[in-house]
């Protein structure tokens, strides 16, 4: 397979707003693919629509080799979303948030008490996973939940906004999980964020999103390079003729 | 006065009054439902004085002397009499549907008599026998029993006082109960009246905010994206949360009852000692049967109510929005609730009634009161039309669970905007 996920002329149309116009990009399998750019450019459109959640209005998302729409439960089976922003239950303990999600992809208790450790130990969380997930900070609850995306070792993860609204440290330690977990179980991740900054530190390749199309496309350094730029924030200004 | 306090009043009224859902649900409504509730009450009221003023009384006269025909002609003079002669009380109730009534007075044979001995001796008194058809109907049902009584009133404030007396008997299931009088079976029977809209409109209401919140709980806590991401049956989501919220309700409904039978309990002490009642003897407490297809009906329609919850919830984005949202549904719990505490639904106009079977949540109500009076056909219908109505809501929500309208659906109140920016240019 050439293509972990493979995205052809996407169009998401909400009534009158265009949120992707025409989206093509492609995902090579073990690679961290970051989508980037303001807010309302269509970066989270992309990933629910990658993540069967939305239907695109026109083109075909493929996710190794499986539509998206038409294959809807088999992409399910190999992918593991994470919204931004998102919560855990609140009235769960870490444990058993854990439990209840590992249940989804495996009926084996032996199974599900592999892959809660391994939830565990990516987490970093320890003793705090038998308290309540509404005692946990934010960056707690974030690295519980991106825990919980890779600890079913899926094809491809695909992340929202991962480190959206952490501290540094809770930042560094989730940028890690995501960075030795790649290349320690091969997953492929396709990622958003708006901090390009950080992305250019942890993606392979990056495709700059403006308005619902790519501007730009390629690796931090080639981009940096072909731009005569210092960043990625410098590269998207030039891009979108605001330097 | 505090500081700063003024101007946080005022940035909360605007919040406030500029969220739709708020204004809507919080002050149009109740603006709405208080003059209906009190139109309820005076219809409710009316129509049962009227039905009891307009019934035909009939009088089956066993003494066929000069006082029998004083006393009907002084009933005469307040409604509208029919008089048979030398009929047993067995025969006069055969009688009654024949002149369209549903309560006799007996004047037994012997009545000139007492009353000619009343004249001379004050100790002695004549007698009439009242018998009304008890039909479980509501809380004004005691009307028709109080009637008889101020009747009687107004011939001994003619004649003398005390002269005659009244004894009663209810008509129960066709047969005569003798001694029991249907206002003090109203009384026993008010209970379940009171008790039932009560408890449903609770469980009802209850269940559905649990249903709603835990929907957009799911939404705002954006956990509901994860599940629809996972390998797992969509209408699995949709079960479980809706089984969920039914297991909590009936634990809510099942705590609810034992607290409103305490409360009612408390009222048992109005009850004249000496009438022993026991509604169960009687025949006006439901079989075993009754409360299967009383608990059938309480399902299915918490069912129809949280898939409806569900659905709705979905189209707002935050639990204050789902509860608001769901706030909308409550008049058309509440007030046939209160509608059917005071009234009979077989008394009410035929456009009213049919209204009243079309919403599902007075199903159970109908139920409760038909399976009390063996009435098991009534209840088999309302569960027959609220499983199809609950088909047609899961149907609508699996197919809502099924798309990205879950997470994209919003309900958008474009024409309160409309106003918005018209007053704003």
């Amino acid at each position: 397979m050439n293509s972990a996920i493979e995205a052809t002329n996407v169009v998401k149309v909400f009534g009158s707003i265009h949120a992707l116009d025409g989206l093509n990009f492609t995902v090579k399998p073990g690679e961290i693919f970051g989508l980037i750019g303001p807010n309302g450019a269509g970066k989270t459109t992309a990933l629910r629509v990658v993540s069967t959640l939305l239907l695109p209005t026109a083109g075909a998302v493929k996710v190794f080799g499986l539509d998206v729409v038409h294959k809807a439960g088999e992409v399910r089976k190999v992918i593991a979303y994470l919204p931004e922003e998102a919560g855990a239950y609140r009235n769960l303990s870490g444990w058993e948030y854990l439990g209840f999600m590992a249940k989804f992809n495996t009926k084996n208790k032996g199974e599900i008490h592999d892959v809660v450790r391994e939830a565990a130990e990516i987490s970093g969380l320890g003793e705090r996973l038998n308290d309540r997930a509404k005692t946990y900070s934010k960056g707690m609850k974030r690295r519980l939940l991106v825990a919980r995306a890779l600890m079913t070792k899926p094809k491809v993860a695909i992340l929202d906004e991962p480190t959206s609204g952490l501290d540094v440290l809770h930042s560094y330690h989730v940028r890690g999980i995501i960075k030795r977990y790649v290349k320690e179980q091969g997953v492929s991740v396709l990622l958003s964020s708006h901090n390009m900054l950080e992305v250019e530190h942890l993606c392979d390749r990056v495709a700059l999103l403006n308005e619902g199309v790519i501007v730009a496309e390629g690796k931090p350094q080639e981009l940096k390079r072909k731009f005569e730029s210092e960043n990625l924030e410098e590269v998207f200004a030039k891009v979108v003729g605001l330097a | 006065m505090l500081k700063g306090f003024q101007n946080i009043l005022v940035k909360e009224l605007k919040e406030l009054v500029r969220d739709p859902k708020i204004l809507l649900g919080m002050i149009f409504v109740p603006l709405i439902m208080f003059p209906v509730l009190g139109a309820i009450m005076s219809f409710a009221m009316q129509s049962a004085q009227e039905q009891a003023e307009k019934a035909t009384l009939l009088v089956v006269n066993n003494d066929g002397g000069n006082w029998s025909e004083f006393f009907i002609g002084i009933l005469s003079y307040s409604v509208k009499v029919s008089v048979v002669n030398n009929e047993t009380a067995e025969k006069a109730l055969d009688l009654l549907s024949d002149y369209n009534a549903t309560q006799f007075v007996e004047i037994p044979s012997g009545f000139s008599e007492n009353m000619t001995e009343h004249i001379h001796n004050p100790n002695a008194t004549a007698c009439v026998n009242f018998y009304g058809v008890f039909s479980g109907g509501g809380m004004f049902e005691s009307i028709s029993s109080s009637l008889i009584d101020n009747l009687v009133y107004a011939f001994n404030r003619v004649v003398a006082p005390d002269a005659v007396h009244t004894e009663k008997s209810a008509i129960i299931h066709g047969s005569i109960e003798r001694g029991v009088d249907p206002a003090v079976l109203s009384g026993l029977m008010i209970s379940q009246a009171i008790a039932m809209p009560i408890t449903i409109m609770i469980l009802v209401s209850y269940s559905m905010q649990i249903a709603a919140t835990s929907v957009a709980m799911e939404k705002e806590e954006k956990t509901l994206e994860t599940l629809l991401s996972l390998p797992v049956d969509r209408f699995a989501i949709l079960m479980g949360k809706l089984s969920g919220s039914i297991l909590v309700a009936a634990v809510g409904a099942l705590t609810c009852m034992i607290g409103l039978n305490f409360y009612v309990g408390s009222f048992s002490a109005i009850i004249p000692a000496d009438t022993s009642l026991d509604l169960v003897s009687l025949g006006l407490a439901p079989s075993l049967f009754g409360y299967l297809l009383l608990g059938i009906s309480l399902f299915v329609t918490l069912l129809s109510a949280l898939a409806l919850a569900v659905i709705m919830s979905a189209f707002a984005e935050d639990v204050r929005g789902a509860q608001s949202l769901v706030g909308f549904i409550y008049p058309l719990i509440f007030i046939p609730s209160l509608l059917l505490m005071y009234l009979d639904v077989n008394s009410l106009p035929f456009a009213l009634r049919i209204f009243l079977y079309a919403i599902p949540y007075c199903h159970p109500l109908i139920a409760a009161k038909a399976v009390t009076m063996g009435d098991y056909l009534t209840a088999v219908w309302g569960i027959v039309y609220v499983t199809a109505f609950t088909f047609v809501i899961m149907y609508a929500a699996s197919r809502l669970f099924a798309t990205e309208k879950i997470l994209t659906a919003k309900l958008r109140f474009k024409w309160l905007r409309r106003r918005k920016r018209k007053s704003a240019e």
